[in-house]
């Protein structure tokens, strides 16, 4: 079983390439910030080494003023946790979809689609998955912006 | 299969199935394309029990939100509210006492029996064994009160503060959860033996539903029913939290990935969980239930709190902005990161499997009856409802029914 410092020290090495700054906000946990046009290349160098599995993606607005929204891929093998955070613009949202390498992201794309108004191009189904049917366009409730009762 | 005289393509046949029932905790719409009896494409539409809780955290504060997010879910309440006070502790850099830890460890696996026995009902009743429900949900009870004994609740036990626990565990307490479990872990060797040994049960259960570990990997399944598939994935055991390091817990693994092993690998669990419940109890560490101070506004920061659900891992982001509430909790409940493999595994099935196969991921929306359409191409075996040439009302009753005549058993 390889310790919690060696799987991290494995993708920093696997992701160097990409990694245009990067953190360590906890002792098993590594963040690093990807460009939107690396994410594809930077999930496929993980998928094909076998590093972990893709456990979640978790859309941040940063409000109006920053203009900005980051989207979070968890990637967890053992108790090693690595992020990789995409900061894209707020007014044209767009990331590339995973289902080309992991399947399983759909639901979790369409999640972000739906919640944050990002589009991610090239998803096998951009149906909404929680929302429901009669919930009008364009409004995305977990942007900062969304007043829950106006 | 149907086709149309006008049209030389075969109709799809398409079944939806759901989604609303009200005793449902998380209702699901499906729908299945069928070929005949055989599945040949699923897909899923969730929602139905959304609501806005994530959205809601960020207009609360940091204790008020223990309670909301214990209400995320029914069954493992005290999974959610584990997740998120180890994770704002992260962030607050408190530690809860290792007491509160133990007890924390204790009321997580005493849910777990509660939650493994009420999905062995609910899967025995899909398959219509109504015996081995009522049976088990009856000892089911037994791990219910030991819970309300132990915390004055059956469902939403709320045993968490942020920085510990509320409640003690005395002797008395000790005692009946003891006897409880002895009891228990009787009845779970039964039904083990129940679930490989039936004939009719296992007509439904063995070689049904397989999953390989390559598939189970691919489709990012995880908590007991990766574990069937012989993929040790358990956060327990990979990042051990709360008081699991202290009292590790063994990987309980199955390799035939079928129906009949979820049923062997939920079952054996419990006794993993009977024995290091025993063990915390023979062991609890003394001391305080709660740290001294608790900050009610937490400094900014990230964190990242998993635990292992039931249903297998929970995933909590929770994101501060230095305030006394957070920026941002982003929960993913195993049953999302499951469902993709129902919709793999139900391809290629009969449709008289679907119950089954569905059942099997422990989805929490079984026990249900709901409305179903059937619609035909050609509209030719519309079901009494002439006034509505072309469509038939199913219900989840008529199609578990469905199942169990297809495989010419009876209820029992």
């Amino acid at each position: 079983m390889n310790s919690v410092t060696e799987l991290l020290a494995t993708a920093e090495q696997l992701l160097s390439s990409w990694i245009q700054s990067q953190e360590t906000p906890g002792p098993n946990r590594l963040d690093v910030v990807v460009a939107v046009y690396d994410l594809l290349p930077a999930v496929q160098v993980l998928q094909q080494s076998g590093w972990g599995y893709l456990a979640a993606i978790t859309g941040l607005d940063l409000g109006p003023e920053a203009g900005q929204i980051e989207v979070l891929y968890h990637f967890c093998s053992g108790a090693a946790v690595v992020t990789l955070r995409v900061p894209i613009e707020r007014d044209a949202a767009v990331v590339p979809s995973l289902c080309g390498a992991i399947p399983s992201a759909g639901v979790f794309e369409r999640e972000l689609m739906e919640m944050f108004g990002v589009t991610v191009d090239g998803a096998p189904n951009t149906d909404r998955l929680f929302l429901p049917d009669e919930w009008p366009e364009g409004v995305y409730p977990l942007r900062k912006d969304f007043e829950p009762n106006p | 299969m149907h086709t149309s005289e006008h049209s030389e393509k075969p109709e799809k046949f398409i079944i939806p199935m759901g989604p609303q029932h009200p005793a449902l905790k998380e209702p699901g719409h499906f729908e299945f394309t069928v070929a005949g009896e055989v599945v040949t494409d699923a897909s899923v539409r969730l929602g139905y029990a959304h609501r806005g809780i994530e959205k809601a955290t960020e207009t609360r504060n940091w204790a008020q939100n223990l309670y909301l997010l214990e209400r995320v879910c029914g069954i493992c309440s005290h999974v959610h509210a584990t997740a998120y006070s180890l994770g704002v502790e992260q962030l607050a850099g408190v530690e809860a006492p290792p007491r509160a830890q133990a007890i924390r460890t204790l009321v997580a696996e005493l849910e777990r029996i509660h939650s493994h026995l009420l999905w062995l009902g609910v899967a025995a009743h899909e398959a219509g064994f109504d015996t081995l429900f009522m049976y088990s949900w009856r000892d089911r009870e037994t791990v219910m009160d030991i819970l309300e004994e132990l915390t004055g609740n059956r469902v939403n036990y709320s045993a968490n503060v942020l920085g510990g626990v509320k409640v003690d565990v005395n002797d008395e307490h000790a005692g009946a959860i003891r006897r409880g479990l002895d009891f228990l872990e009787t009845r779970t060797r039964h039904y083990l033996e129940v679930v490989t040994s039936d004939p009719l049960f296992v007509r439904r259960t063995r070689g049904i539903g397989v999953m390989t570990a390559g598939q189970a990997t691919r489709l990012g399944v995880i908590g007991p029913t990766a574990r069937a598939s012989g993929v040790a994935r358990d956060v327990r055991i990979e990042a051990p939290y709360a008081a699991y390091p202290d009292f590790p817990v063994a990987s309980v693994l199955a390799e035939a990935g079928d129906l009949e092993a979820r049923f062997v690998v939920r079952l054996q669990e419990l006794f993993e969980s009977f024995r290091v419940i025993r063990q915390i109890l023979d062991n609890l560490p003394p001391g305080e239930l709660e740290v001294k101070r608790m900050p009610r506004r937490i400094k900014p920061g990230e964190a990242i709190s998993r635990v292992e659900a039931p249903r297998g891992e929970l995933f909590y982001f929770i994101k501060s902005n230095g305030t006394d509430m957070p920026e941002r909790v982003k929960i993913r409940a195993p049953t999302l990161c499951n469902m993709a493999s129902v919709l793999t595994l139900t391809v290629g099935h009969h449709l008289a499997d679907v119950p089954m196969i569905l059942v099997g991921i422990d989805p929490c929306f079984s026990c249900n009856d709901r409305g179903v359409i059937v619609r035909h191409g050609d509209g030719d075996r519309g079901d009494g409802d002439h006034g509505d040439r072309g469509h038939e009302h199913w219900t989840w009753e008529r199609l578990r029914q469905y199942g169990i005549d297809y495989y010419g058993g009876q209820e029992r």
